[in-house]
């Protein structure tokens, strides 16, 4: 057999040739798990992201968009639905919480979601670290990753995050609380009760029976909030936690007629998901092609490779090496050279993914978990048998050479 | 220890009309010491590489002490080179990067992966014998002559019957030459080696017992030296 010192001194020898065709398979692997990591945190991501939203009601419109806009805080201006049907689902009795969501203002670049106490009580890890709920129209509780402190006083911007506008001077919400860290985009958001959000675009506050009017700036703070709502204004989207799961269905078929639109976002995340996994097909598709490339580079490297020692091989066998020893010699070799491609790939892959990943938290908000399984094993698993079975090429040229060449200068 | 009787050998490479080396019968007997000279492409290299069982003749016998090496198949040939045969190239061919020891044990861990302490012993005699005291020496930090004295203490490290030497002089200076003659004769002679040489180098082939002249593929003078 050929001693292992034997084969490091031959890598070390051919350091430059071995470090290239390592770095070419690390590349090749490091895509093909970047795809598959990055794909399954953005899923896991996303649907961590709509758990607690078990039913999302808005006015007649797309479903992806409101979806997109109440659940993921990706805002664009959704119609309003009339403010009674907030009412009639807080007074029904299959309703076990109904939290309207309001948008329209940010601050430095975080949506300003206007909703209730409710909603924020009723997000499964959306307890508090610091502070408490909003008791008062004035004040607001920020997501875990709003740079700003309890005590803090904003000033809403009118208009979404991306667009800006004129600064709303009537009302100041001071921050007395902060939600803890879900990974969705409800972390960079600043939640204020939904009747400031009315206030501020001048609508009435939902609590009398007046017809619209212009609230005194000095009224604001002694304004009660939340519900139950009285003629409470227009709101894009309400979030609705049924008390079963057959109410969630009743529900959802008695609002989707008419005005109003009834969505699991469960449901609309499929569909966007089939749509992700035909452009997951796509890069996977890309990723193993270009392992296939590698690997076809990686045989020519091997056998032009090959050509240059075989005098060294035929050496080998006129020193007494059986030929079988130099079969092993250049499989092994060329496996060793694989595995700590396939292993370095793993690496990249899995550090491309975590900054891709950073990337993506910190544009929309959602961190998926980027996390080797079991099918990252298979995959690497099935890239080893392949090159098992390809280096198997060149050591049978290996083994097969004529020995003759030994003493030929 | 094994004498050797070619037959009939033949080698033909195709396309050309003359054999590469046509050799009707020749004995070398245990523990002679030949050298074969003669011009280039005379066929000294493909005798050698025939009478050690590296490239197959199209006819013919080689007979080592009744085993005609070419019907045994070629995992049995190869075995029985290792046990028996030890060779000196013109050029070396040690391993850099492995170390001068490592380097002589290698034919036999290319077998057995491991090497025996009673081997790894003699591997460190024969270094000390032809001169070289830094075991773990890198073998491409060694002088040429250096290098050659490594080799011959790797061929002589598994007790060959046989030590092929293919011009084991002609890359060295005088003193490293002398000294790669002097080594090679006692070494095989303390075993009672078949020494062979392929040499143009005339105090190496004054060291033999016998000189072949080969010349076109054909033994020309085949004799004893006096």
């Amino acid at each position: 057999m050929i001693p292992a010192r034997f084969i490091w001194a031959d890598l070390r020898r051919l350091w430059v040739g071995s470090t290239v065709v390592v770095l070419l398979i690390a590349s090749a692997t490091g895509l093909g798990v970047a795809v598959n990591l990055q794909e399954r945190a953005l899923r896991l991501g996303s649907a961590r992201a709509a758990e607690g939203f078990d039913l999302v009601i808005g006015a007649a419109g797309s479903e992806t968009q409101l979806v997109l806009s109440a659940v993921f805080l990706q805002l664009a201006p959704l119609p309003l639905m009339p403010g009674s049907i907030l009412q009639k689902l807080s007074a029904d009795p299959k309703v076990e919480m109904a939290a309207p969501v309001g948008f329209g203002d940010s601050f430095d670049g975080m949506p300003i979601v206007g909703t209730s106490a409710a909603f924020i009580d009723s997000r499964g890890h959306g307890k508090l670290t610091e502070g408490r709920i909003f008791r008062q129209i004035s004040e607001a509780v920020v997501g875990a990753k709003v740079k700003l402190s309890i005590g803090d006083e904003i000033k809403p911007l009118h208009g979404l995050p991306d667009e800006g506008g004129h600064t709303h001077g009537e009302l100041a919400y001071a921050i007395v609380g902060r939600m803890a860290e879900t990974g969705t985009p409800w972390d960079k958001a600043i939640l204020v009760p939904i009747e400031g959000v009315w206030r501020v675009h001048h609508l009435v506050d939902g609590h009398d029976d007046r017809e619209e009017h212009e609230p005194e700036p000095a009224s604001m703070t002694s304004i009660r909030i939340g519900p139950p709502w009285n003629n409470p204004p227009g709101v894009p989207a309400i979030i609705v936690k049924a008390k079963t799961i057959a109410d969630a269905y009743r529900l959802r078929a008695e609002y989707r007629r008419d005005a109003t639109l009834g969505v699991f976002p469960a449901e609309v995340l499929t569909r966007l998901f089939a749509t992700l996994g035909d452009v997951r097909s796509v890069l996977a598709a890309i990723a193993m092609t270009t392992q296939a490339l590698v690997a076809a580079a990686v045989i020519l490297v091997c056998t032009v490779h090959l050509s240059q020692r075989r005098k060294q091989l035929a050496v080998l066998r006129a020193l007494g090496a059986p030929r079988r020893a130099v079969f092993g010699l250049v499989w092994v070799e060329i496996l060793i050279l694989v595995g700590l491609g396939v292993a370095l790939g793993v690496g990249l892959g899995y550090a491309g993914a975590r900054i891709f990943s950073g990337w993506l938290s910190a544009t929309s908000g959602i961190t998926g978990p980027i996390a080797l399984n079991l099918e990252d094993l298979t995959l690497v698993a099935v890239l080893l048998l392949i090159a098992a079975v390809i280096a198997t090429i060149p050591a049978a040229m290996a083994y097969r050479q004529p020995t003759s060449i030994a003493l030929r200068s | 220890m094994p004498s050797v009787k070619l037959r009939d050998v033949q080698v033909r490479i195709a396309g050309l009309e003359r054999p590469v080396i046509d050799v009707p019968q020749l004995s070398i007997d245990a523990g002679e010491r030949v050298a074969i000279t003669g011009p280039s492409g005379a066929g000294k290299t493909t005798l050698i590489n025939v009478l050690v069982g590296l490239e197959r003749p199209n006819t013919g016998k080689v007979i080592w002490d009744k085993i005609d090496i070419f019907d045994l198949n070629e995992a049995d040939r190869d075995g029985w080179r290792a046990k028996n045969v030890g060779i000196v190239f013109q050029e070396f061919h040690l391993f850099p990067g492995l170390g001068v020891l490592d380097n002589v044990l290698l034919p036999q861990q290319l077998r057995s992966f491991r090497s025996s302490a009673e081997h790894r012993m003699r591997a460190i005699d024969l270094l000390r014998h032809v001169g070289l005291t830094r075991l773990d020496q890198d073998a491409a930090t060694l002088s040429r002559g250096e290098m050659q004295r490594v080799a011959i203490a790797r061929a002589l490290c598994t007790r060959p019957s046989v030590v092929v030497a293919d011009e084991p002089t002609a890359s060295l200076d005088k003193n490293s030459a002398d000294a790669v003659t002097e080594l090679l004769v006692d070494l095989s002679g303390s075993l009672g080696a078949t020494l062979i040489v392929i040499t143009h180098d005339s105090s190496l082939e004054r060291a033999m017992t016998r000189a072949i002249f080969m010349d076109r593929g054909f033994v020309m003078t085949s004799e004893g030296n006096v």
